[in-house]
């Protein structure tokens, strides 16, 4: 049995959770924001429930899923900032170089980010059970699911932002604006019955309205209905994906005849 | 016997600019080929399709008899490639960069320690791996990068530009690991600005101009074909000295200096004095100048 793609795919994967390890600010924080912004809006969405019923689904559930989702939207930067430190770094040259395949280096650099952005939606969602009492009605499964489901969809979402970027700071200010636009637009601030009615009815254009509607079935006991929203975070999923991989196919010239390539100084 | 490297007739293009033209190149095992030309001469762009990273319009490269274009996945094992610019990951330590190149090339834990301790112990980092590269001096990251591309023991080696802000000890101990992977049997392109290098390293000369080798073989055979120099000094005005017919030799007179430029300035000069016995008398000193590589790299560009 052929032992060196696993080699290979060990080798990445360790060393890409060095990476993340040596540059842990910009998650901790994203994580504290969380922590606190949870603490801070629990008694605003508790108060709107009373007020309007159907706003929110109560006021920890709306808090702690607007919040996983908000923060985990800002994460996603952090993911394609991993990535795009790769071309800045001319490193992404030496890996294509090497006798890793896309898929072997893609899944080394994959599975270390989706790992740090599932932590995050679990230390909000553990944090926001023990200090304020949250359950999920339909099971914690049904909440671990949705979780991953939507670490997986930003993960994708991260590598598609990183193939179009072309610096860290182009990066920062549109991942800035793309996540704050597709919290408001997913209504975990203001939710979305709430939301004026232009943007009530683009609000599903926005991955984040399918994550948050994901976490309320798991969080208001009605699992059955999560098919709908997990189909949709699939293909927002599949969309960063293939704008990954569309151009990392052609950035590799040796799989299609075309592609950006770079011409040396 | 197979070339270790083996360039046929490259050629690409970026937009209007062609950076490869018709571009050959051989290289055995255990050759060192120094890669010299002027920038813009196609030397990163070869080392880049050779590498794989970039496809040519036309013209074929091998790599132990197999095409890197179609037989990617088995060349790429046999490749050790260190670009011009630096390609390391800083916010690692050195350990770490070359854990994870050895890692790339299937190389077991085990294995890699003992092949990072030794190869650190070769470039004199083995007191920096354990420092982020961001630390480490320009020349520090310069050998890393070199030595992230050997550890592998790769058949092929692609060095552009290694030595760069290295000082002089840290560069003798580079080329004394670049000559061992020769020695070991490795074929080794070597770009580099700076020809002394060469020489240390007894490497044959391939000299790139406009996309293309515009002279290649050992260094002895091409430096015969650059003249060199003669220069003699008198304690007085020189009268007029000419060279003798037939000779291929060239007289610039200046003062009280003589230059003679000749392929074999010695034997040029003999006759010349020998018919002007009058100077030698006021000749106060003579110094000879073969030509050196820098010679020859003028010369191959300017013609």
């Amino acid at each position: 049995m052929n032992r060196l793609p696993g080699i290979r795919l060990v080798a990445e994967i360790r060393h890409q959770t060095v990476l993340i390890a040596r540059d842990p600010g910009p998650m901790i924080g994203y994580a504290v924001m969380g922590l606190l912004l949870i603490t801070a809006t629990r008694p605003l969405y508790a108060a709107l429930g009373r007020l309007i019923p159907a706003s929110a689904a109560g006021g920890i559930d709306q808090a702690a899923a607007g919040m996983a989702v908000m923060f985990s939207l800002f994460a996603l930067k952090v993911g394609a900032a991993h990535l795009l430190n790769e071309r800045t770094w001319h490193t992404w040259d030496r890996l294509r170089a090497s006798p890793a395949s896309f898929a072997e280096i893609l899944a080394g650099k994959a599975l270390p980010i989706f790992t740090a952005i599932a932590a995050q939606q679990a230390l909000l969602f553990g944090f926001a059970t023990a200090a304020f009492g949250l359950h999920p009605r339909a099971g914690w499964w049904a909440l671990a699911v949705c979780a991953l489901a939507w670490s997986a969809c930003v993960l994708f979402l991260g590598f598609g932002a990183s193939t179009l970027a072309r610096s860290p700071a182009q990066l920062n200010a549109a991942g800035d604006i793309f996540a704050l636009l597709t919290t408001i637009l997913g209504g975990a601030i203001v939710p979305v019955t709430l939301l004026p009615g232009w943007l009530h009815d683009i609000a599903p254009a926005s991955p984040g309205y399918w994550a948050l509607d994901a976490y309320r079935c798991a969080l208001t006991a009605t699992p059955s209905q999560l098919g709908r929203p997990f189909e949709m975070l699939g293909v927002f999923a599949l969309a960063g994906a293939g704008i990954a991989g569309l151009i990392g196919v052609c950035q590799n010239p040796l799989a299609l005849p075309f592609g950006r390539h770079r011409r040396p100084q | 016997m197979t070339a270790a490297l083996e360039a046929a007739g490259l050629v690409k293009r970026f937009g209007a600019t062609v950076a490869l033209d018709g571009f050959d190149l051989s290289v055995s095992a255990g050759e060192i080929a120094g890669l010299v030309g002027h920038n813009g001469a196609g030397k990163t762009t070869f080392a880049r399709v050779t590498a794989g990273l970039v496809r040519p319009e036309s013209g074929t490269v091998r790599v132990a008899g197999m095409d890197v274009a179609r037989s990617a996945a088995r060349v790429r094992p046999l490749l050790g490639l260190a670009p011009q610019e630096l390609a390391l990951y800083p916010t690692a330590t050195a350990r770490e960069n070359l854990a994870v190149f050895a890692g790339l090339y299937g190389i077991g834990r085990r294995e890699a320690r003992r092949r990072i301790m030794q190869l650190a112990g070769s470039l004199v980092l083995a007191d920096v791996l354990d420092r982020r590269v961001r630390d480490l001096s320009g020349g520090q990251q310069r050998r890393l990068q070199a030595a992230t591309a050997m550890v592998h023991r790769p058949r092929l080696l692609l060095l552009d530009e290694p030595t760069v802000g290295a000082d002089p000890v840290t560069r003798d101990a580079l080329l004394g690991v670049v000559r061992a992977a020769a020695a070991d049997g490795a074929a080794v392109v070597y770009t580099t600005h700076y020809l002394p290098e060469l020489d240390t390293l007894d490497a044959t000369l391939a000299v790139a101009g406009h996309g293309r080798i515009i002279a290649r073989g050992d260094r002895a055979g091409l430096l015969a074909t650059v003249p060199g120099h003669a220069v003699v000094d008198f304690d007085r005005p020189l009268p007029a000295l000419a060279a003798p017919a037939g000779s291929l030799a060239e007289v610039c007179r200046d003062g009280r200096r003589l230059i003679l430029t000749a392929p074999d300035p010695a034997s040029a000069l003999a006759p010349l004095l020998a018919a002007h016995l009058d100077a030698v008398a006021h000749l106060r000193s003579i110094e000879l100048r073969p030509p050196t590589l820098d010679d020859l790299y003028r010369h191959l560009v300017n013609s």
